[in-house]
């Protein structure tokens, strides 16, 4: 299936957005306006459906016209793409976008057609299936590791460079202990979070 | 405009194409998803974390009611999303100069596609059909491709030296601490703010 690649799932989504010519500002500037109020970190809605690796969110206006003598022509409704790159199965990870991050979805996809809330979650899924295209080809560069081990190669790629740093010169009945008290110290270290921004700083405060 | 987000930069593309000439396409890429070494050559570029190409035939826009009007296209469309380090600049330059053979391929079924090399007019198409992010997020916002596969590795040599040294004299433990140094050595890069892009 070209959705997936190795244990990544590609989902590939397009809503398409509601049109109001009423209203005082049009469903699609709605969620370009909200989507700026986004925290783009941990707090995110990403950040709390812990196997995104990464996702965005487009509002497409138009497809595009590149000159004579192909034919200009245009969309009639506008779509919000959602790309998303997670670990597992769809409808899993749909079911926690729904739980986990039930209000940013709904700000967002209320000024989509059709949308039916994230209450139902068997709708919520209904619909964003029958919104999903087939990705055609998909490439994930690592696709057998989850988003938390990930983090946690990254903490202890940064943890033994320090311990390496601050232990250079000593002598082997030092460095053994010491080595195997590094070690305990990083079996027992919080997990990282998704979407953090501290790599270095925190890993200098574990050890 | 939130193309970038740490080390990461979201590109979406969208080109029009003669339904025809999708079946073409939908066939390379049938190729290259069977014939490893094509595939390679994005493995090789080794700064884009996922990358993803969507045919979308004119009549597969999502309808999901009667009131919404009915797209009446001529045109297939071909989406392009894809996630990178670096900056827009470098990663249309080295994609010209690595995979020019499997871009043509991919674009050349694209209305008004100027081929891939020379790189001016192929940035000129990209600019041209190129859609800006609203939102974009990525769970290791301070990590490149080549950092997640290097800390993959000594993650993977952490764990099989401390395995190793269990119950180890301190004399052996020298010896097999020197060898697990030279094993990681050059994947211990540091991970942090990226340099500022153009």
């Amino acid at each position: 299936m070209a959705n997936k690649s190795g244990s990544i799932y590609g989902l590939t989504i397009l809503s398409p957005v509601k049109d109001d010519p009423h209203a005082e500002i049009s469903p699609s500037l709605a969620v370009r306006m909200y989507l700026q109020t986004l925290p783009v970190d941990g707090r995110g809605p990403f950040g709390r459906v812990s196997s995104t690796h990464m996702a965005r969110l487009v509002v497409l206006d138009d497809v595009v016209y590149f000159g004579m003598p192909s034919c200009e022509e245009h969309l009639k409704s506008k779509y919000l793409i959602f790309e998303s790159n997670f670990d597992g199965e769809l409808e899993p990870y749909l079911k926690q976008l729904a739980a986990e991050a039930s209000d940013e979805v709904h700000n967002i996809w209320q000024h989509c057609i059709g949308y039916p809330g994230v209450q139902n979650v068997d709708a919520f899924i209904a619909y964003m299936k029958r919104c999903q295209v087939e990705t055609t080809f998909y490439f994930a560069d690592v696709n057998n590791k989850t988003v938390q081990q990930t983090l946690q190669a990254l903490q202890t790629q940064s943890a033994v460079a320090s311990f390496i740093e601050k232990n250079q010169g000593k002598p082997s009945e030092e460095l053994q202990p010491a080595f195997i008290e590094f070690m305990s110290r990083l079996n027992k270290a919080p997990r990282p979070k998704p979407g953090s921004t501290k790599g270095k700083e925190l890993t200098d405060e574990l050890l | 405009m939130s193309n970038i987000h740490g080390k990461a930069y979201a590109m979406n593309t969208v080109s029009p194409m003669k339904p025809w000439k999708t079946y073409i396409l939908r066939l390379f890429f049938f190729i290259w998803r069977h014939y490893k070494p094509l595939g390679d050559g994005l493995v090789q570029l080794s700064f884009i974390h996922f990358a993803r190409w969507v045919i979308v035939p004119r009549c597969a826009f999502p309808r999901l009611s009667e009131q919404q009007p009915k797209d009446d296209l001529q045109y297939d469309y071909l989406f392009f999303f894809s996630n990178f380090n670096g900056t827009w600049n470098q990663y249309i330059d080295a994609f010209s100069a690595v995979l020019f053979f499997g871009l043509n391929n991919i674009w050349r079924w694209s209305e008004k596609f100027p081929g891939s090399v020379p790189v001016t007019p192929f940035k000129s198409f990209i600019v041209r059909g190129q859609v800006e992010t609203d939102y974009y997020y990525t769970a290791y916002p301070h990590a490149t491709t080549n950092d997640v596969k290097a800390a993959h590795r000594v993650q993977a040599a952490l764990g099989d030296f401390a395995r190793q040294m269990e119950g180890m004299p301190p004399a052996k433990f020298a010896d097999a601490y020197l060898q697990f140094l030279v094993k990681v050595q050059g994947d211990l890069g540091e991970t942090g703010e990226a340099p500022v892009g153009t």
